[in-house]
């Protein structure tokens, strides 16, 4: 316990502010490394009418091409752990489902001579309809963009269906009728590329039998090393991986972005291959942090309470699933945010557009329901003329409270956080609030409507 | 066409318009310098030419022929920290590390040139230099630590306390 409390040093601090780091890009093999760039899709969305690579394969200085032809493993998914089947080919086949997708790859002696060739592959198109935004997806004459359908399928797992994260609770028409207020409001946060200075990058030096040393800037190495494996077919101890030195990630670098195609020219070559991502590639191929839309109605009373909520959440995934349905899933978990509320109907979908995969950045599906949740009951105080302080401790989460999904809280903490944030910005609360804490409700606190919400929270945590 | 890194001299037969930032990392191996973005947006890349702060990737090598070039590598080491990188380390001003290099470097020509510069004038040397992890003010304010006089001792020991030192100092204990 000697770390607790004290102030340490960065255990890679020294590094940093001299310069000797090791970096991805900044590790030196014997021979030197050839160059990889990509030919990604100038298109949205377009069938691969010819694909040709053989004027580029003549080009000076390059050494080796990878189409989906030579991937042992071209499709493969991010919860096939889970059971949820593959949707998203490493490299393109007979659809490019966003700009920037991955056509093909090219390895040569410098990145100039890698460009070129890369320029110099033929390829034809025939553009499909496209779809961008998450709510036109549910309309009857939207172009359907993914071979599932418009929304991911297999929440169940293997077998489709259920098509939604589904959480229902109480008795909600009854809220609604109850209420003296229905209060409703949309947000859709935009996405966000995670923009880390070190663009994705790895290098791939081939052993003489046969292993693979991947020199890695991924955020979650062993699950890069199943990735690639999978691709390629091979087992895991022909897989070496060096990484936890990441340039920045923030969410960007869970998903594995250079290391199986970079480990495919090399084998192809059989010499160390360096992909280091462009700021432009960065910014049209890596993915981003997922729009979303939610819908939310809330059934609330004169004096402050919130009897029940309807909420509809839109994840966009873009092209292909990856972990969008696990994200939607954690965001399901937190619908309510930190109150308390009795009467629950949410639906989640996660929605296919024409738009580079989204991932995890920083609170992966939560963030965009906390900034709804906590507009949303802002609007509400508002609209009912309440103090927002007070609005938000009176509904605040209590030991021995139940969430949407069941869970009894043992140790809830949204009033002293309400507390410290009236403190900060130097708000008196009545002292009533201010006196207020975690304890199970008791007296006013317990109206009739949260009676069925208490259980025993300490005995639950013993 | 000749040039000095960090006190060593070179004499290079590189294309006069290669790009200095890829002459330092691919034909010197000096690494402290970063491809951040190659277009000047970023500042990982900043080096000193003649004690000037320059984006290297948008400095062609012909345009520096001659020149005394400094890298962050030529500010000091792990054992002879200058002033700016024990504040840095000090002050937490390196998170993930990949902008660091161009931050201090910069910091540096800033100093050298105004040693007593305000919060404003140390934001407007770094405007331009994108960080992603701190937020930057644990940059600015090791800056300022150093503007300000603050001394460090040349190696990380006493400035920054270890395990032991913080436990006695905060009373912590195992």
């Amino acid at each position: 316990m000697k770390a607790v409390g004290a102030r340490l040093p960065r255990y890679d601090g020294l590094g940093h502010v001299v310069g000797e780091t090791t970096f991805v890009d900044d590790v030196r093999v014997p021979d030197g490394n050839l160059w990889a760039r990509a030919l990604r899709s100038p298109s949205h969305a377009a069938r691969i009418v010819r694909l040709d690579t053989r004027k580029a394969a003549e080009l000076p200085g390059v050494h080796g091409i990878v189409t989906h032809e030579d991937i042992p493993r071209n499709v493969y998914g991010h919860l096939e752990a889970l059971g949820v089947p593959a949707d998203e080919p490493l490299l393109a086949e007979d659809e490019v489902r966003y700009k920037g997708q991955p056509i093909a790859v090219v390895a040569a002696d410098s990145e100039e001579e890698a460009q070129a060739a890369v320029e110099a592959i033929e390829l034809e198109l025939e553009e499909r309809d496209t779809l961008f935004d998450i709510r036109k997806a549910f309309d009857p004459d939207a172009p359907k963009i993914h071979p599932w359908g418009n929304w991911f399928p297999y929440f169940g797992g293997p077998d489709e269906g259920p098509d939604r994260r589904k959480v229902r609770k109480g008795d909600i028409d009854k809220a609604f009728s109850d209420a003296d207020t229905i209060v409703q409001g949309v947000y859709r946060p935009a996405a966000i590329e995670h923009c880390p200075t070190e663009t994705q990058v790895a290098l791939v030096v081939p052993e003489a039998s046969g292993r693979l040393v991947i020199y890695s800037c991924t955020q979650a190495m062993y699950f890069s090393m199943g990735v690639v494996a999978a691709h390629l077919e091979v087992p895991l101890n022909k897989l070496k991986f060096v990484g936890g030195t990441v340039g920045g990630g923030f969410g960007g670098k869970v998903d594995t972005a250079a290391e199986t195609l970079s480990g495919l020219l090399a084998l192809k070559t059989d010499r160390a291959v360096k992909w280091r991502w462009t700021r432009e590639e960065e910014f049209l191929a890596s993915s981003t942090r997922a729009p979303w839309h939610m819908e939310i109605a809330d059934a609330v009373t004169s004096d402050g309470w919130i009897l029940g909520r309807k909420m509809l959440t839109l994840h966009d995934a873009g092209a292909y699933a990856r972990f969008s349905p696990y994200g939607l899933t954690k965001h399901a978990f937190h619908h309510a945010g930190a109150y308390t509320i009795p009467n629950i109907h949410f639906d989640g979908f996660v929605v296919f557009t024409n738009r580079v995969p989204t991932t995890a950045m920083r609170g992966f599906g939560v963030t965009s329901v906390s900034f709804a949740v906590e507009t949303h009951i802002s609007r509400i105080a508002n609209t009912l003329g309440l103090d927002p302080y007070e609005f938000r401790l009176k509904n605040a989460n209590r030991v021995g409270d139940t969430t949407p999904n069941g869970v009894t809280l043992t140790d809830p903490s949204t009033v002293a956080t309400i507390h410290a944030v009236a403190e900060a910005a130097g708000d008196t609360l009545a002292p009533e609030y201010a006196a207020m804490t975690s304890e199970p409700r008791s007296g006013p606190l317990l109206p009739d409507h949260l009676v069925t919400q208490q259980r025993d929270g300490r005995s639950a945590h013993a | 066409m000749k040039l000095t890194v960090n006190g060593r001299a070179h004499d290079l037969a590189s294309d006069p318009l290669r790009p200095l930032l890829h002459v330092l990392r691919d034909e010197l191996d000096v690494t402290g310098p970063k491809a951040g973005c190659q277009q000047g947006s970023c500042g990982t890349c900043t080096i000193l030419v003649d004690g000037e702060a320059r984006r290297s990737c948008l400095t062609p090598l012909a345009l520096v022929d001659g020149a005394e070039v400094t890298t962050i590598e030529g500010l000091g080491d792990a054992t002879r920290l200058n002033a700016l990188q024990a504040a840095f380390h000090q002050y937490y001003g390196a998170q993930c590390g990949f902008c660091t290099s161009g931050m201090i470097v910069a910091a540096h020509a800033l100093l050298e040139r105004n040693p007593a510069p305000t919060r404003h004038d140390i934001q407007t040397a770094l405007a331009g230099h994108i960080c992603r992890c701190t937020g930057y003010v644990k940059i600015l304010d090791a800056i300022e630590a150093v503007a300000r006089g603050e001394t460090f001792t040349e190696t990380n020991g006493d400035r920054q306390p270890g395990v032991e030192e913080s436990v006695a100092k905060t009373g912590v204990s195992g």
